[in-house]
């Protein structure tokens, strides 16, 4: 093994001619870099505070940081092989910091690390040496890797537009290990020494002022922006005042806005699972955070200039589905559903949005009792039809029926087989007689009106009622319900049916056919709420689970979200064909869903008016519960088991 | 106040089945009240506004005729009523509830100080008139309490136009007198909506197919049984997917929301995003072979059987009744 | 041009039906009510107007105090001041008598253009606007559709039966009754619940007004419709039931 006798570290001495251009190109570097950098974190500093903003518990930052920062959790899960390439070029970052430092104070004739000094701190300057070394090859290798990815292999959510400046940065950092490596092959005071000093000097000095007006922006801002991320998943801000309409002008957008606008690395992940923009609509998440970017640069905070024209536009807006796919997968901690929905709040709080079936829900949702428009006598005929008890205070659960369950005709069969099954296990449960739209489709489209109405409503009469627990066969009642409601009231205990169904998995029959069934994770219980495998965990009970391409956390969305389903007909492909594929593609004969919106597209989408026979089934899982109930029951967990019994 | 005054309406359509729906209503209040049955009509002053009603309909008819009567205009026509009715001082003044009635009615009626009873269902003893409130969710009875006369219209089918009584009819003349000067308003002559766009929206009768029809080479058998009913044809969401029928014809949430007087499905199971953009027709019939088919929640009358049998039948059924 | 948009305020087309006991009314208490329909498209007219002619559009609205919810809501969607006549005993004034209520609120503001929608969703008698029309002795157009400002005055979209139409032309100030689905509606929005706080309601005395006079047309009681909708599955061969259900069409339905 090659013990490099010469290290960066032991640089040759310096001219005081050398020292002063040294200095100066310092002092220049820094001087640009504030230059550019200092503005942007005026115009973050400008914005409006964000409402509702705390800063506790400071756990849960310390360790969001912890993992998605120091651990790059996130970025090497999404996308293991970038991802890990990243890792080890940030990771270096880090090491290099120390050696960094070290190099800018040798310049100056004050090195504090010297691997030929004797004792501890020879020895740790030594290893550290070593160490960035090592830190150094796998970043070159890595930043190699990347270049190669972004410049030929170049996936499309890269976009068309090539960043020549990518290109500059990936070369400096390559130069920058390239040259670090290679000092330690030359004797101190050797010429070569010299000028690779000199060459890494210039790497870093260049380095530092290409940073504010690149992606690389994100080095400096992101860790703080994922820091300072709001508290939950699309977590979306109360308004602070009776002037405040969401995102309506440059004056709205917040300091964390900006930040994360600020913040993005143009990867593409957003773009890369965003249904809308994979189906050949004009939404694409990532330009709608860099709109709001470009609007920052030309027009900055705390103007009055619309946010939706020049730098995004109010079609796009209008076509995410909210499936979160964006947020989820954004590795610098932009949330984007807090954005796209502020936005939407912003056109439709001041009535800047016209579009024909959006205003009719609206009305319809204003003046009724649900999104459908139906009379809720047809809700009423329901319950009597299949004998649901009415909630009386003494029972148990409230059966929260949603609109979907209490007047879709499939959705309604999804609640009958859940209520069969409830009565099945003694689970004590009454239905509403009285019942309004929980108010996530006017949420999802930034209705503020018409969605405290509805949350006020429906709390009173929950209240009214003493409800304590309600139990639903939709997750976007359950997400609306439990964090939505909260700006107005303290809602009742809620969760979703496969959640309650999982609790009591074994007192269900279990008879595992062989039938396959591919499980469809609704975005509302996946990415929402985390709830990936009570769903999964019912599915093997009665049959063979199989995954489609997209699962889990990267499950692609069904189309009807964010009060798309009531909007009329997209453009471009069908999202819900898109995703109707994928699980056929399978091969599975049934697709289990867990939610009826989903359930709905879907019916929609597979079968074909001459393919009908060969489409699979589309049934939610209470359904597939409920066709196998008096079969025999597997004890998969006896302890839990005994708890449910006494409980009953 | 010795007398019914009918007042019909020479109709655009030329339906004279109303016609004969409000005389039958104002006999049946002549029983009631056992007051004769008068006739009356506002018309061309060079044709008979008889002419176009079919048999002797009732002993006495004034046909009321003057220059500024030849079109339809709120003014004239509430001065040329309120002209007859101060003449002949009628107890009962019984009329079509149409759209031209209830343009005027209100209007003359409140130069009597009365209030029109407009879209009358039902006369009983007393008499009591019985029309719908809260859209047919609830329905009332109304007594006329005044001395002056009693304006009524009554709702088209509500009365049986069973065939009239024998006996011949003396028409006799009244010409109002009307200067220009009181007419204010400048009507235009009647046109109809463009015919080039399909106009689902205001279809009074449509004929909806769905998936159950399986390959677009069966459609014609749907379209001849809207032809034959001379329904729009309408589908839902995966017929015009499949481009077997332009979108504009698209029924549902994605589509176009209708409210016919009758809305036929065919082959329609009843998805929500269907159910919406129909719920609202007044009369649903669904022809599907599925009996658990939601579509059936919804409808009036179902026929529970194959299409491709019970569609061909039905389009025999109707040819034959028309 | 000033526009007067007579606005009424009816239950719920939701609301569950209960028969009072007095057997004259439904049970009010718990009802939720809402803006009359057709009188939202009237609304929609005048502030289309408004917004391509300029001027002003007043809402004006009869009944007890819930009604300023209603009177409020059009003032959000950009109304630009309200009057309510208030009034407790509405239901012991035929339309005449309510007409005459407006019509005495109407006068003093001279207004170019009242608008009413052409019926309300409860009682349903497509009267009220007509009435005005001769009580204010304005000439007055029905079922409108489309309004159109010329120099003389008014170009009218009347709707006749069976998918005819006709244009009128009258001079203001003049009464329009206005036909559901001619424009598309607005919606409420929050900016302009905000906004309506500032606007002014004002408010008048329906006794001050015109004393309650004994009704023309008195209602005796209400009922439930006797025949609930239900389906009704005509059985038999295909043949058998395609006879039946002509029957249907033709004596029920009367479409044939």
């Amino acid at each position: 093994m090659i013990l490099p006798h010469a290290t960066l570290a032991e640089p040759p001495h310096f001219s005081v001619l050398e020292r002063v251009v040294f200095a100066a190109l310092v002092i220049a570097s820094a001087v640009s870099f504030w230059q550019r950098f200092g503005p942007i974190v005026r115009k973050i500093l400008q914005s409006k505070k964000d409402p509702g903003f705390r800063l506790a518990p400071i756990g849960r930052r310390v360790w969001d940081f912890f993992s998605e920062v120091l651990l790059q959790s996130k970025v090497i899960a999404q996308r293991p092989l970038p991802g890990l390439a990243h890792a080890f070029v940030f990771w270096s970052f880090l090491g290099f910091a120390l050696v960094t430092l070290n190099h800018c104070a040798v310049g100056l004739g004050i090195g504090f690390l010297n691997p030929e000094s004797q004792g501890l701190s020879g020895l740790f300057s030594r290893l550290y040496f070593y160490l960035a070394a090592v830190f150094a090859l796998l970043c070159a290798v890595s930043i190699t890797g990347l270049f190669v990815r972004r410049f030929f292999v170049r996936p499309v959510w890269l976009g068309k537009k090539v960043s020549i400046e990518s290109g500059y940065i990936a070369f400096l950092i390559f130069a920058l290990m390239a040259t670090y490596l290679a000092a330690f092959f030359t004797t101190d005071a050797s010429p070569a020494a010299r000028i690779l000093w000199w060459i890494h000097t210039l790497a870093l000095v260049v380095f530092l002022p290409l940073i504010p007006h690149t992606k690389h922006l994100h080095l400096v801002l992101s860790p703080a922006t994922i820091f300072l991320s709001r508290e939950k998943f699309s977590d979306i801000p109360p308004l602070a005042n009776d002037e405040d309409f969401g995102l309506v002008a440059g004056q709205d957008l917040t300091q964390i806005v900006s930040l994360q606008a600020y913040s993005c690395v143009e990867c593409g992940r957003c773009t890369e699972h965003c249904p809308a923009a994979s189906t050949g609509k004009a939404l694409n998440p990532k330009d709608v955070i860099l709109g709001l970017r470009s609007y920052l640069n030309e027009i900055g905070p705390a103007t009055e200039e619309p946010l939706l024209g020049k730098h995004n536009s109010q079609e796009a807006i209008f076509q995410c589905t909210t499936c979160g796919a964006c947020e989820f997968q954004c590795p610098v901690g932009i949330e984007h559903l807090p954005i796209i929905v502020g936005l939407r709040r912003g056109a439709v709080n001041t009535g800047a949005w016209e579009d024909e079936r959006g205003a009719k829900l609206f009305n319809q949702l204003e003046r009724g009792s649900n999104a459908l428009g139906m009379s809720s006598a047809e809700r009423d005929k329901f319950i009597q039809k299949e004998s649901l008890p009415i909630f009386d205070g003494t029972q148990e659960y409230c059966l929260w029926l949603g609109c979907m369950g209490a007047y879709d005709p499939k959705g309604r069969e999804i609640v009958a087989a859940f209520a069969r099954i409830m009565q099945h296990l003694g689970t004590s449960y009454g239905v509403m007689s009285k019942e309004k739209c929980t108010g996530d489709p006017v949420r999802r489209l930034g209705n503020d009106l018409v969605f405290q109405q509805l949350a006020e409503a429906n709390l009173e009469i929950l209240a009214q009622n003493k409800v304590k627990k309600i139990v639903t066969v939709c997750p976007h009642c359950v997400r609306t319900i439990q964090e939505d409601w909260k700006a107005y009231g303290t809602p009742p205990e809620v969760e979703h049916h496969t959640e309650f169904l999982a609790r009591h998995i074994t007192q269900l029959p279990a008879v595992k056919t062989k039938e396959s069934i591919v499980y469809h994770d609704p975005c509302y219980l996946g990415r929402y709420r985390d709830v990936y495998d009570e769903p999964r965990q019912l599915v093997q009970i009665t049959g063979k689970l199989v995954e489609a391409e997209r699962n889990r956390e990267r499950s692609f969305c069904c189309g009807a979200g964010g009060g798309l389903a009531f909007l009329g007909e997209e453009s471009g492909e069908r999202v819900s064909h898109a995703r109707a594929q994928e699980l056929t593609a399978t091969g599975a004969k049934t697709i289990a869903t867990a939610c009826p919106f989903c359930n709905s597209m879907f019916r929609d989408a597979v079968g074909e008016p001459n393919g009908l026979s060969a489409a699979p089934k589309v049934l939610d899982i209470a359904q597939l519960i409920d066709s196998h109930l008096g079969e025999p029951t597997l004890r998969l967990y006896t302890r839990k088991s005994d708890e449910d019994h006494r409980s009953h | 106040m010795s007398r019914i005054l009918v007042i019909e309406e020479a109709r655009i359509d030329g339906n004279h089945r109303f016609f004969h729906e409000t005389l039958a209503a104002g006999r049946i209040l002549s029983e009631l009240t056992g007051l004769p049955a008068e006739l009356a009509a506002i018309g061309d002053p060079n044709e008979n506004v008889f002419m176009h009603f079919s048999g002797p309909v009732a002993a006495t008819a004034y046909a009321i005729q003057h220059p500024l009567l030849v079109s339809y205009t709120s003014d004239g026509y509430t001065l040329a009523f309120e002209q007859l009715i101060r003449k002949l001082q009628p107890a009962y003044v019984v009329f079509p509830h149409t759209y031209q009635v209830r343009d005027f009615a209100p209007r003359l009626a409140t130069r009597f100080g009365q209030v029109l009873i407009g879209d009358v269902t039902a006369i009983e003893a007393g008499p009591l008139f019985t029309r719908q409130l809260l859209q047919g969710k609830l329905q009332a009875n109304y007594r006329h309490a005044s001395d002056g006369p009693c304006f009524i219209s009554i709702q088209a089918g509500a009365f049986r136009a069973d065939s009239a009584s024998g006996g011949t009819t003396s028409i006799s003349t009244f010409e109002p007198e009307i200067d220009a000067a009181q007419i204010r308003t400048r009507p235009g002559a009647p046109f109809r909506a463009g015919t080039q766009t399909v106009d689902l929206a205001s279809a009074p009768l449509i004929v909806s197919v769905g998936r159950g029809i399986k390959e677009a080479a069966n459609l014609p058998l749907v379209e001849e049984l809207a032809q034959a009913l001379g329904a729009e044809l309408a589908a839902s969401r995966p017929i015009c997917d499949n481009g077997w029928l332009p979108m504009e014809r698209q029924v549902g949430s994605s589509g176009q929301t209708v409210a016919p007087k009758l809305y036929l499905a065919v082959g329609i199971s009843g998805a929500i995003q269907h159910l919406v953009g129909m719920k609202g027709s007044q009369c649903i019939v669904a022809i599907n072979k599925d009996p658990d088919a939601p579509i059936f929640e919804v409808a009036d009358y179902g026929i529970v059987g194959d299409l491709f049998e019970v569609v061909p039948a039905l389009t025999e059924a109707i040819k034959a009744a028309k | 041009m000033k526009i007067i948009v007579a606005i009424k305020q009816v239950p719920d087309r939701d609301a569950p039906i209960r028969i009072a006991a007095a057997g004259k009314w439904i049970e009010e208490s718990g009802l939720q009510f809402s803006m009359n329909e057709p009188d939202a498209y009237a609304l929609e007219e005048a502030l289309r107007l408004k917004e391509a002619h300029g001027g002003e559009v007043i809402v004006l609205s009869a009944g007890p105090e819930r009604v300023g919810t209603t009177l409020r809501e059009a003032l959000a969607k950009g109304a630009d001041r309200a009057i309510h006549v208030t009034a407790d005993d509405l239901g012991e004034r035929d339309a005449l008598g309510v007409a005459r209520l407006l019509s005495e609120a109407i006068k003093p503001e001279s207004p170019d253009l009242i608008l009413t929608g052409l019926q309300s969703e409860d009682l349903g008698l497509g009267q009220t606007g007509v009435i005005l029309a001769e009580l204010l002795n304005l000439p007055h157009a029905s079922l409108i559709l489309h309004v159109e400002k010329t120099d003389a005055g008014l170009k009218v979209k009347r709707e006749l039966e069976s998918g005819w139409f006709q244009e009128i032309e009258l001079p203001t100030p003049a009464v329009l009754t206005i036909q559901s689905g001619g424009n598309k509606l607005r919606y409420a929005t929050l900016m302009g619940i905000k906004r309506a706080k500032t606007k002014e309601t004002r408010v008048l005395n329906a006794a001050e007004l015109a004393p309650v006079a004994p009704p023309t047309a008195v209602l005796e009681k209400i009922a439930l419709p006797t025949k609930q909708r239900s389906t009704q599955i005509l059985p038999g061969t295909p043949k058998e039931a395609a006879a039946a259900l002509v029957e249907k069409l033709r004596f029920e339905v009367r479409v044939l």
